[in-house]
């Protein structure tokens, strides 16, 4: 069934999954808002018009009513949320399907979304399935003197535990991708935090709900990738370690598989963690019966002990970084087609058994910031934008290469995603640094004052990976 | 050399009284179809009544997943251009749907003036502003021009890139004479967010705004 998909996001995932549209033979269509206009997502398709008009601008990514109108005018059968913005609303998913022209929502059906987009129930139904998660609430916080109270409880119970320095993580209910956390250290210091991620939220995500856990130091923070089907089928494509973050818990630099004994002396049996957070999230995912992509995020303790973070409900940033390291038939799957599949109904058609895991692979999340001035974000021109081309390498980007091009200022500054991957880790390690070496990013800011990116910092945190 | 000094009040004036009209121009804030209610050389209204509670003149609706957005005057004044060809089609937002002759009020001539009178403190960056908490909390409580800033006290918080960023004020102390933003819209780099009043400044204000009044039908 050929399909035409309507693209409900921007920047690079835009452009990922357009190319796994026109690699499965799916029509798509784009749409963008008027800061976007000269990003590669659009420029590149923009010049078809008439009844085969690829890319249409809108007023904000987050108007449903406008995506769903231009899904309809250009007789959409899908709409692929990307991540970020629709991709793990319930409520969008459900409005996406249940409708007179009703369209496929390329992600999970919308009840799973329910159960699991929301880290509050996702900790509830995992609490029942005796997997582990953070001690903190289970319950969105909206009253401060509730909410100091919890704090109070948290900080003690780290105290009794001999920990020093105890510290507890506010949090926005409603956030994800890192956004809206911040840490407390004394209880004093509780209140203005617990009001400023309160108004935090409330601004970015229409919900002033604080969640409040336990802050685990020393820790590493590990990924499943998995994928399901409408028929019951559940694989999974590995382990990825993103404990290297910037200061706002924004990925930096990522790995897969998750740990390596080469990397580090681990005091546990690496293998036997990853096999426990593999075997939990597709317990999880059976008793929801999940059915898409899936990312179950972990947080592993130094002495191995995994909790349960959360589950992204959606294709991840991330997700080529296990592909790279699997193999099916020979060949790396590209994980966006198959979650297209998928979402069209299609069955998975192979089993784990098929897959075979070989390698290393690591991810560079390029971002234009100031990282020793707390990772602030850049804004200017990008004049030149230059990477190197190797079969064990793959970038994927919204920035062009053949004109200068001005950084919006309404989204984070990400400017590539660059991966490398080898034989193994050591090798991978190796050659990210050569990769990273022959990057040429220059640009201005509107006061003449040079481009900062994050490269340097990126080079300089490649012996961290996969150690304590 | 004073500001006092620097106005040619004459000329600002009568710059005024040949063109006293600012052209609005309206554009599809959405997506979707659109359908006008107005033709070019109707008269249209702003918001009105005592609250500023009645919606101005219906210009046109917008219509996009069965929900009907209206979009309504907020400023009086004529119609001077329909971009009739759009009528019944889909747009895409931000197009330009027509635009509205807006006969100026002796107000908004002041503020106009005062533009190059008051101290303006600008956008740093291009990103979305807020006033700080607590000089919202004194806006809500006495109104703006009873709010003073001076050098280095936090009076916004810039939205960027998804992160909160507190902006210090820089500049000759005052009070927030005039807001040029709306919490949450997106400031261009170097747009004055307001105008501040420095003491020293309160007389030529108090001078322009008297000479407007009476001046000015």
């Amino acid at each position: 069934m050929k399909a035409k998909i309507l693209i409900a996001n921007r920047g690079e995932i835009a452009i990922r999954i357009a190319k796994a549209c026109e690699d499965l033979g799916h029509d798509f269509v784009m749409i963008y808002t008027d800061a976007d206009k000269d990003s590669e997502h659009v420029v590149r398709y923009a010049d078809q018009t008439g009844k085969d008009q690829k890319v249409w601008r809108i007023s904000s990514y987050t108007d449903p009513n406008e995506i769903l109108s231009i899904a309809d005018h250009t007789s959409c059968t899908a709409i692929h949320p990307g991540y970020g913005f629709f991709s793990e609303d319930f409520r969008f998913a459900r409005r996406v399907t249940v409708r007179d022209r009703p369209l496929i929502f390329i992600g999970p059906k919308w009840e799973v979304i329910k159960d699991l987009g929301d880290k509050i129930n996702t900790k509830k139904v995992a609490n029942e399935l005796g997997i582990p998660t953070i001690p903190g609430t289970s319950a969105p916080i909206y009253n401060e003197m509730e909410a100091e109270s919890v704090a109070e409880k948290l900080l003690l119970e780290q105290r009794e535990q001999g920990i020093s320095d105890p510290s507890i993580l506010v949090k926005a209910a409603a956030g994800g991708g890192g956004m809206g956390i911040e840490e407390v250290h004394r209880l004093e210091q509780f209140r203005q935090v617990y009001r400023e991620v309160k108004n935090y939220a409330k601004r970015q995500f229409g919900d002033g709900g604080v969640l409040i856990e336990t802050c685990l130091r020393d820790y590493n923070h590990l990924e499943v990738q998995l994928l399901c089907s409408q028929h019951g089928e559940r694989i999974h494509f590995g382990t990825r370690n993103c404990t290297i973050q910037s200061t706002g818990r924004q990925k930096r630099l990522e790995a897969a598989p998750g740990f390596d004994d080469s990397c580090f002396n681990y005091a546990f049996d690496a293998n036997d963690v990853l096999e426990k957070v593999v075997d939990y999230s597709l317990k999880l995912a059976a008793h929801v019966r999940y059915d898409n992509v899936g990312t179950w995020e972990w947080i592993v303790a130094r002495n191995g002990q995994p909790y349960l973070l959360e589950v992204n409900t959606r294709i991840q940033v991330e997700n080529d970084v296990s592909a790279r390291i699997s193999y099916y038939k020979k060949k790396q799957p590209n994980l966006i087609r198959e979650q297209i599949r998928v979402a069209l109904g299609a069955k998975i058609g192979y089993s784990q058994r098929k897959i075979k895991f070989k390698g290393a692979c690591i991810e560079f999340r390029i971002v234009a910031e100031d990282t020793g001035r707390d990772f602030a974000p850049w804004i200017g021109k990008i004049t030149r934008f230059d990477f190197p081309k190797h079969d064990w390498s793959a970038v994927y980007t919204q920035v062009p290469s053949d004109r200068h091009y001005d950084i919006p200022s309404d989204f984070d500054p990400n400017l590539a995603l660059a991966l490398v991957w080898g034989d193994n880790i050591a090798q991978a390690k190796e050659r990210g640094r050569a990769f990273l070496e022959e990057v040429f990013i220059e640009g201005e800011t509107s006061a003449g004052e040079p481009m900062m990116t994050n490269l340097q910092y990126l080079a300089e945190n490649i012996d961290r990976l996969l150690t304590f | 050399m004073s500001q006092q000094d620097t106005i040619n009040y004459d000329a600002v004036l009568s710059k005024f009284r040949e063109d006293p009209f600012a052209y609005v121009d309206i554009n599809a804030m959405h997506t979707g179809h659109i359908r006008f209610h107005v033709r070019e050389g109707d008269k249209v209204e702003g918001l009105t009544g005592d609250f500023r509670h009645i919606k101005g003149t219906l210009l046109c609706e917008l219509t996009r997943e069965r929900n009907q957005k209206p979009i309504h005057c907020t400023t009086n004044g004529e119609v001077s251009f329909v971009n009739k060809v759009l009528d019944g089609q889909f747009v895409q937002a931000g197009e330009k749907i027509m635009t509205i002759r807006h006969p100026l009020k002796k107000r908004e001539i002041i503020e106009q003036i005062l533009r190059d009178v008051l101290v303006p403190f600008a956008a740093p960056e291009k990103a979305k502003y807020y006033f700080a908490m607590d000089i919202q909390n004194r806006i809500e409580k006495f109104g703006q021009r009873s709010v003073s800033v001076k050098a280095g006290d936090e009076v916004f918080t810039m939205s960027l890139m998804k992160r909160d960023t507190p902006v210090y004020y820089t500049g000759e102390a005052g009070i927030i004479h005039s807001v040029y933003f709306k919490p949450g819209q997106s400031m261009e780099l170097g747009e004055p967010l307001v105008g501040v009043c420095p003491p020293e400044k309160v007389a030529v204000v108090e001078k322009i705004i008297t000479r407007v009044k009476a001046e000015w039908e």
